[in-house]
């Protein structure tokens, strides 16, 4: 018993292992400022027993998240019925972004750092292509405690917000992959969206029966849209990731 | 025997009423947050909360964000006709029926349009049994709407002059724009 014991907790902890995300590089938990006129992204992939082929992997999606930063058409749409009996809620996700943009940042970028680590490799990129490499920490590391703008949208005049939240993957790469895009939903969402609504409510002596139906969408451009910071909950296994974009009516 | 066939029939019926009356799993009151209780309040701003509990966080969250701002969109009708029906009041046509039209126009129009900034400000989720519990509160600057209000009256205005030929468009305007001086 205490020798199928000695196998069975290493074996658990390497598969925990191989599925968690617990050392990152610095610049993938929060994006560094980039220095005037160029933008930076991150790109991260699973292990590879080719190592050449998970950075292809990992700058492939830098690559399309550059993209999306530079501008994407995002449309949303949540519908809800309910009539006391039963309830449904249906919402429709739909992110695109231009391939010619994605052939320009293909053309003119340079990788600035990369790192492997247990789970996967990442690599930071910046388009467009810069000469010199900019200094700023490049350390790998565990997460830091709780940020607050898991909790509240930080308030600022210069800044728009929104925060993606998922739970539950298996993989971590596409729980950020689904993380960053509703991020990116939730700032256009804050921006500008339609609400259409109707409400009933029926009484009696013994009962009340609401019945609505409610439509909310949005359909926007969302251009140089940035996920600026991520955190991971370990205890409980929610993902974050925070999107950011200037106001348009920002004077500076 | 008797014994033994009452238990075969009594078992199944607790285990029945047990059932019916769990249901979902409710929310421990100390868990809802103080602002989903009492939304905070501000002059310049309206702030409504929402919730939904769901077995997918995602889905969770994208509820309570509707929900909320869907009541964001329902004050915000509310608000806009009792601006109107008092100034039509003032004026001294608030019982004419293309009045009631108009105001009952421009009011819809505005809560079914566009929400401009209408921000989730705090979020929080809760796990009850299997379930997630979302609790989201919308903020809504009341500049944006004034500045809605304004563009659906101006688009209405040709119900407004029927309402009333002889008060100009622009006394409606200032007295919306009057409210711009609590927003700022």
């Amino acid at each position: 018993m205490t020798r199928l014991s000695s196998i069975i907790v290493p074996v658990v902890f390497l598969l925990n292992g191989l599925t968690a995300q617990i050392i990152i590089p610095e610049w993938f938990e929060k994006l560094p400022d980039s220095p005037s006129g160029f933008c930076y992204s991150v790109g991260y992939s699973g292990k590879y027993q080719n190592q050449s082929l998970a950075r292809q992997v990992a700058t492939s999606r830098a690559l399309s998240n550059m993209a999306k930063q530079h501008s994407v058409r995002l449309i949303f749409e949540i519908e809800e019925f309910a009539d006391g009996r039963f309830r449904l809620l249906n919402p429709s996700f739909e992110l695109s972004y231009d391939e010619s943009v994605l052939l320009d940042i293909t053309a003119n970028y340079t990788p600035i750092d990369s790192s492997i680590t247990n789970e996967g490799y990442y690599i930071l990129i910046a388009c467009p292509s810069i000469e010199w490499r900019p200094q700023f920490p490049s350390n790998d590391k565990t997460w830091e405690k709780q940020p607050k703008w898991t909790k509240a949208l930080p308030n600022s005049r210069h800044y728009i917000y929104g925060i993606g939240i998922v739970s539950n993957y298996s993989s971590w790469i596409r729980a950020w992959k689904d993380a960053d895009e509703y991020a990116r939903f939730d700032l256009g969402k804050n921006i500008e969206i339609e609400a259409e609504s109707i409400h009933a409510v029926q009484r009696d002596d013994r009962f009340t029966i609401e019945s609505k139906i409610l439509r909310l969408s949005c359909d926007i451009v969302l251009k140089q849209s940035f996920i600026v910071e991520r955190w991971y909950d370990q205890k409980n296994d929610i993902y974050y990731s925070l999107c950011c974009k200037e106001r348009r009516d920002n004077p500076h | 025997m008797k014994k033994l066939i009452l238990i075969a029939l009594l078992v199944p019926l607790a285990l029945m009423l047990v059932n019916c009356g769990g249901g979902k799993p409710k929310a421990k009151m100390q868990d809802i947050p103080e602002w989903y209780l009492n939304p905070p309040m501000a002059e310049d701003a309206i702030y409504e909360a929402g919730d939904a509990a769901k077995q997918s966080m995602g889905l969770a969250k994208e509820a309570a964000d509707a929900r909320a701002r869907d009541a964001i969109a329902r004050t915000i009708e509310v608000k806009v006709s009792n601006m109107l029906k008092n100034f039509m009041q003032e004026s001294g046509i608030g019982e004419d029926a293309e009045a009631l039209e108009f105001t009952s126009s421009v009011s819809k129009q505005v809560a079914n349009t566009v929400l401009r900034g209408c921000l989730i400000t705090k979020r929080e989720m809760k796990t009850e049994g299997a379930l997630y519990h979302a609790y989201s509160l919308a903020e809504y600057n009341l500049n944006s709407l004034i500045q809605e209000s304004l563009n659906e009256a101006r688009k209405q205005k040709a119900l407004y002059n029927e309402a009333k030929a002889n008060l100009s468009f622009d006394d409606l305007e200032k007295e919306i724009q009057k409210l711009e001086a609590v927003g700022q």
